[in-house]
């Protein structure tokens, strides 16, 4: 029967949230500079920003890997999210801005005076949360009505979310919707009150981001074990088969697409005060085709895999954009085509392999009789239609 | 004036054309309820376009299609809506969740709540696995409950099918050629078990198999060219000059 | 582009002949064609006189002088009146006291000195040995002008222009005059009259003409005037013919006529809108439908989706760029670092002129052939799994875009258009570009060649065996590991034809593919996968709506989000596209 956590698995989870949570912050904070345990600012900051993309990872995973549907523009739900902390923030500068005036300074660049109508009630921080949340999740919801009820899938189905991301990013490259422009948001200063360009303020930002991620982890696990998750993994499998009985696939398929861009934007949320910064490049398909590029190598169909493959590949970017920086799309793509190729379940896929290896090595030969298939991963959960 | 008799499944002046191509030209299929019927036909004739518009898959030009009584018009009804009213279908190539477990394979088409909510709340209640264990027993699987249904045999995974329609309590069972791909001895077992089912389901067999037909039937419909073109015991049926002109191309000898 | 080609093609000429002998009357030709300027009229001694005289000259005089140029159609005289205000005149005193006025010649020496050419003689101005004297521009003295004179001098132009051999010029300066509503040009206007055998030109006479009656005294003329200038249609009096309806001044059938006037204007206006979006839309959709046919082979016919598309089309731009090159002076890449040097055989003239020629099957085999390598090294192994041959296929197209990047580098690289591509023929105000015709041709016979090759040849039905069913064909002996390969070869040559063809057109950069790629699966997928005529629909559609809607709301980047979500909401109303293929619909 299908354990939704077992006690391994809690107990790993335990203790490296432990590790990320409470280990972590505090060698940043307690140490001395010099000592070896000391984890500067600097790493602090990436940590953060990384364990935001794995959860991102973890969205993609989570419509890809378990339900079948490769969405193509999960960046631009994280960007929503994104965008409107960075409203709050913008708001939050106050007037410390260049031109020393209550409203931002990009809208003062382009001759506004006083703050227009829908920017007003950004300066409350539960609804900026309240707007992270609806924003992406309306959109996700309105495209997955649409696309789901008229049985839009597999590979149109990713073709659609690529040309509305493209759409949506071409929008946001303009002046007149007054969301920053080609140039976005920029330049915070403040946000509850804290200052983001001091340590502890971004140390509290990572700690908030590796709980969310191990909440995000947690809750998943629980989901995919419920009937719902099964239901999932049926609509990736067979979908025809599940219409056939009885469940009405597109109900559950918007159920997890609302919820993957709910969660992808609340994580594109604590992002931005740690990157400082959010424009239209953030949703660009690119960026989605990482985020799948993280799940991919990690591991498509598990929920460690996308949280390996995102700080892994992410990881190799910060050292390849230094060290060579003119391949680094060359290595991307090519590590993208390989894992397509030669690794369809990721890294995950290749140390179950191992291990298992290892397992019928130390076994010794296998009994007569006994069934293979717990052994081998000859199952390949080719999620793929 | 005799009362109309009840048909679980009557369809009536039924017609579809796909792209000019007549797959169903007026045709007029009456079945009782708890009967095992056995449809059969050369390639072509329109036996699974006759399942698809059952089951909503393709909607008919012009016709009806009433399911129980008193009759609902299928024609009008969603897939899933059609479901819910208890027909289940079988299809030619094994298609069950090849990632699940047996037991999660019938769990997941027992009869109960489809909603999105319901199937975060729920868990399985006693009375479900003992349904399961029950249908296991039925189809021969019990050994198998844990199983990957990926690793199924062929012919097991065809009964794991059955089964999942029998867990949703499926009046119409519509089976479409059960014993493809089976050994003579899963054929036997699969023609078994259909028997088992009669009466307590209505059951439609599409075959091509004449010894499994010999084996199930007692009554046969014979299709060609989207209409029926006779009814009636397997040995009627058989030597019926038409039918075998069509089958064989040529005209019987006298 | 037509600038750009004129003087790259003039100096590199310019250069070479300087430095051996040019293909001699073929140049001449050429030279005369590409230059605007006149045929070489009659510089005879009196004119010249009358220039050195008017150069000479001061005031009132000067500019009867300048004025009387008007109908010497000399080429001299309007050199120097374009190059007086500018200040290219010059006076040099040889130390005798006279005042020759002399130009400089473009050609300088080592030191940077030109020679004079004197204006009276035409010959070099000498010194005292008999050798031409080389000045610095900035040592000499310019004849200088004044407000009145430049306008003279303007006025007096524009005059000439009235015998230019180029229709365009003519009109144009016509319009000027005309607009002016000076009565002097009047009888000018109206002697050119029969002498003008270009009907475009004549309606701007006849335009011209009834714009200066506007200022008649008489008030019928004026009338008729007005009158006349609803019936030609005229645009450009639009804005007078509306001043004069707002002035208050104005009688009460001068506004009733001007009322009436402006109203047959304006829907001559909107009818030549109308046309002129059309055709623009049919060259837009064209250019959608040539970049996309491609795909709807591979992803259509064949069910692969291919990422990596945009880069087959880019492709074939940078073939277009190298051959151009080639033909040229050669070209210098860096591919990872290395340097390389693609020599040029430094073609002049009208075979230079014939590049593109070249290019357009070269872009189709350079594309062809990476097709192929795609193929066979990634596709073959991804027929069964579409969503892993996208993700695939888009680490492809991260490879190709990034090494565009290094090879060519990242700044987006010109190709020239050839001349017979430049330029354009107007139709009743309807501009139709030489280049947006070449395009809409191109694609009718990309479309005819790909369905005659589809359904009249042998490999057309072997190609359609394996797209229906992949396995049966097999089984009959039809090599489909070899059909699949040409095939894609075929649509990604296709696509390669596109980016020649897009070279011409707008920039040709690393992210060339990026900006069409979305664009063509949606023209692929709104025409119905697995129908090539739908494809070609879907791509006049979406070109004719995508030009209307840049029209109506101003701005192109608006109208593509709206073409992007109503595509959205049909694949919603209609999955299959415009023509569904039974079974290949979205929700297969």
């Amino acid at each position: 029967m299908y354990k939704t956590f077992s006690k391994r698995e809690l107990l790993a989870a335990f203790l490296l949230g432990l590790l990320a949570i409470v280990v972590v912050p505090s060698l940043n904070a307690y140490t001395p500079e010099a000592s070896f345990f000391h984890i500067s600012d600097f790493a602090i900051n990436l940590w953060g920003k990384y364990l935001c993309y794995a959860v991102l990872a973890i969205t993609v995973d989570l419509l890809w890997g378990y339900t079948g549907l490769l969405s193509l523009g999960q960046s631009l739900y994280f960007s929503l999210g994104g965008y409107m902390m960075g409203m709050y923030l913008m708001r939050m500068i106050g007037s410390l801005g260049q031109y020393h005036m209550p409203i931002p300074d990009f809208l003062v660049f382009l001759g506004w005076t006083s703050l227009p109508a829908f920017w007003k009630p950004f300066n409350s921080f539960p609804f900026a949360l309240m707007m992270v949340i609806l924003l992406p999740g309306a959109l996700a919801f309105v495209f997955g009505f649409l696309a789901f009820r008229s049985r839009i899938r597999g590979v149109y189905f990713s073709i659609l979310t690529q040309a509305l991301t493209y759409a949506a990013w071409l929008l946001f490259f303009r002046n007149n919707i007054l969301m920053g422009g080609n140039n976005g948001f920029t330049d915070f200063k403040f946000m509850l009150g804290h200052d983001l360009r001091t340590g502890p303020t971004q140390r509290g930002l990572y700690t908030a981001s590796a709980i969310f991620l191990l909440l995000v982890y947690l809750g998943c696990k629980w989901l995919t074990g419920t009937k719902l998750g099964k239901v999932q993994r049926a609509i990736r499998d067979s979908e025809n088969r599940v219409l056939f009985s009885g469940y009405a696939a597109a109900n559950y398929k918007l159920f997890i697409f609302v919820l993957a861009s709910v969660i992808a934007g609340l994580a594109g949320a604590l992002y931005v005060p740690q990157v400082g910064i959010i424009n239209p490049g953030q949703m660009a398909t690119g960026k989605s085709l990482e985020a799948i590029v993280w799940v991919a190598v990690g591991g498509r169909g598990t929920l460690v895999g996308p949280i390996i493959g995102a700080i892994f590949v992410n990881a190799l970017e910060s050292w390849a954009t230094r060290a060579y920086p003119d391949y680094w799309p060359i290595m991307l793509g090519g590590m993208l085509l390989l894992v397509v190729l030669f690794l369809p379940r990721g890294l995950v896929g290749l140390a179950e392999h191992a291990l298992a290896l290892f397992k019928r090595a130390r076994r010794g030969p296998a009994a007569p009789g006994e069934v293979a298939s717990d052994t081998s991963p000859a199952v390949n959960h080719a999620p793929a239609k | 004036m005799s009362p109309r008799k009840e048909f679980i499944l009557a369809a009536e002046d039924v017609c579809k054309t796909f792209d000019g191509f007549k797959a169903i030209s007026n045709l007029n299929f009456y079945m009782d309820e708890g009967e095992l019927r056995t449809v059969i036909g050369p390639n072509g004739a329109g036996k699974t376009t006759f399942l698809d518009l059952i089951t909503g898959r393709t909607k008919p030009d012009t016709g009806s299609i009433l399911f129980g009584a008193p009759g609902v018009d299928l024609i009008r009804k969603s897939e899933y809506e059609i479901y819910r009213l208890g027909i289940g279908r079988k299809f030619q190539t094994p298609t069950v969740y090849t990632d699940h477990t047996v037991f999660e394979n019938l769990l997941l088409s027992l009869e109960g709540s489809r909603g999105v909510f319901n199937a975060l709340s729920s868990r399985v209640t006693p009375a479900q696995r003992d349904r399961i264990h029950e249908i296991l027993k039925t189809i021969g699987l019990s050994a198998r409950v844990g199983a990957k249904a990926g690793s199924l045999a062929h012919g097991q995974k065809q009964w794991l099918e059955i089964g999942m329609l029998l867990a949703q309590n499926a009046r119409l069972l519509l089976v479409d050629e059960p014993a493809a791909g089976m050994t003579d001895e899963e054929t036997v077992k699969t023609g078994e078990l259909l028997l088992s089912l009669a009466g307590r389901h209505s059951i439609i067999v599409i075959e091509h198999d004449m010894v499994f037909v010999r084996q199930i039937a007692t009554r046969v419909t014979v299709l060609h060219q989207g209409t029926i073109l006779c009814e009636g015991t397997v040995d009627e049926v058989q030597g019926n000059e038409r039918v075998i002109e069509v089958y064989l191309g040529r005209k019987a000898k006298h | 582009m037509v600038p750009g080609t004129r003087i790259r093609s003039m100096s590199t000429l310019h250069s070479r002949s300087r430095r051996r002998a040019a293909p001699g009357p073929l140049l001449a030709l050429l030279l005369a064609a590409l230059s605007l300027l006149p045929a070489f009229a009659a510089d005879t001694p009196a004119t010249r006189q009358i220039l050195v005289k008017a150069l000479q000259a001061e005031g009132d005089e000067q500019i009867t002088l300048v004025k009387s140029l008007a109908d010497s159609n000399s080429d001299l005289v309007r050199k120097v009146l374009v190059a007086w205000p500018r200040d290219e005149v010059f006076i040099i005193d040889p130390g005798d006291g006279s005042k020759i006025p002399v130009m400089l010649e473009d050609l300088q020496d080592a030191d940077g000195k030109s020679n004079a050419i004197r204006i009276d003689t035409g010959g070099y101005l000498k010194d005292a040995s008999g050798k031409p004297e080389a000045f610095f521009a900035n040592d000499l003295t310019s004849v200088d002008t004044d407000m009145r004179l430049r306008k003279a001098i303007k006025d007096t132009l524009d005059l000439m222009t009235l015998n230019d051999p180029n229709p365009e010029a003519r009109g144009s300066a016509i319009m000027k005059l005309g607009m002016s509503q000076n009565p002097a040009f009047l009888a000018l206007l109206q002697a050119r009259i029969p002498q003008e055998t270009n009907t475009r030109v004549q309606k701007a006479l006849k335009e011209a003409i009834d714009t200066i009656q506007l200022k008649a005294p008489n008030p019928a003329t004026q009338i008729a005037a007005i009158q006349e200038l609803g019936n030609l249609g005229s645009i450009g009096s639009r804005d007078v013919l509306k001043s004069i309806a707002d002035d208050k001044q104005s009688t009460p059938e001068e506004i009733k006529a001007t009322r009436k006037s402006l109203a047959q204007i304006d829907s001559y206006i909107s009818r030549v809108n109308f046309f002129g979006t059309l055709f623009r839309g049919l060259s837009l959709g064209s250019i959608l439908l040539v970049v996309a046919l491609g795909l709807a082979i591979t992803f259509g016919l064949m069910g692969v989706i291919n990422m990596a598309h945009g880069e087959l089309i880019a492709v074939g731009a940078y073939t277009c760029y190298v051959v151009e090159n080639f033909f040229g002076p050669g070209l210098w890449l860096s591919p990872f670092g290395l340097r390389l040097h693609i020599p040029g055989i430094n073609a002049g003239g009208w075979f230079y002129q014939t590049y593109f020629l070249f290019a357009i099957p070269a872009a189709f085999i350079m594309s062809a052939l990476v097709g192929i390598i795609l193929e066979v090294c990634v596709i073959r192994f991804l027929y069964r799994r579409p969503l892993d041959s996208l993700l695939a296929t888009w680490g492809v197209s991260l490879i190709l875009q990034q090494s565009f990047h290094l090879v060519f580098g990242a700044a987006n690289v010109q190709v020239n258009s050839p001349v017979w591509l430049s330029g354009n023929f107007t139709v009743a105000d309807v501009i139709l570009g030489y280049n947006r015709l070449f395009v809409i041709a191109f694609a009718a016979l990309i479309v005819l060649a790909t369905w005659l090759l589809l359904t009249r040849t042998p490999l057309g039905l072997l190609i359609r065996a394996v797209m229906q069913n992949r396995n049966m064909a097999a089984c009959m002996g039809v090599p489909t590991e070899r059909v699949n390969m040409l095939t894609f070869a075929f649509g990604s040559g296709l696509a390669g034809l596109a980016g020649a063809f897009l070279s011409q057109i707008g920039n040709v950069g690393p992210s060339l593919g990026q900006t069409y790629i979305v664009d063509c699966f949606m023209t692929v997928v709104v025409g119905g996968v697995g129908n090539l005529f739908g494809t070609v629909y879907s791509a006049l559609g979406i070109g004719a709506i995508d030009e209307t809607l840049q029209q109506l709301f101003g701005s192109p980047v608006v109208g593509k989000i709206t073409i992007l979500v109503l595509i959205i909401l049909f694949l919603q109303w209609r999955p299959s596209g415009l023509f569904a293929t039974k079974g290949r619909g979205l929700e297969s």
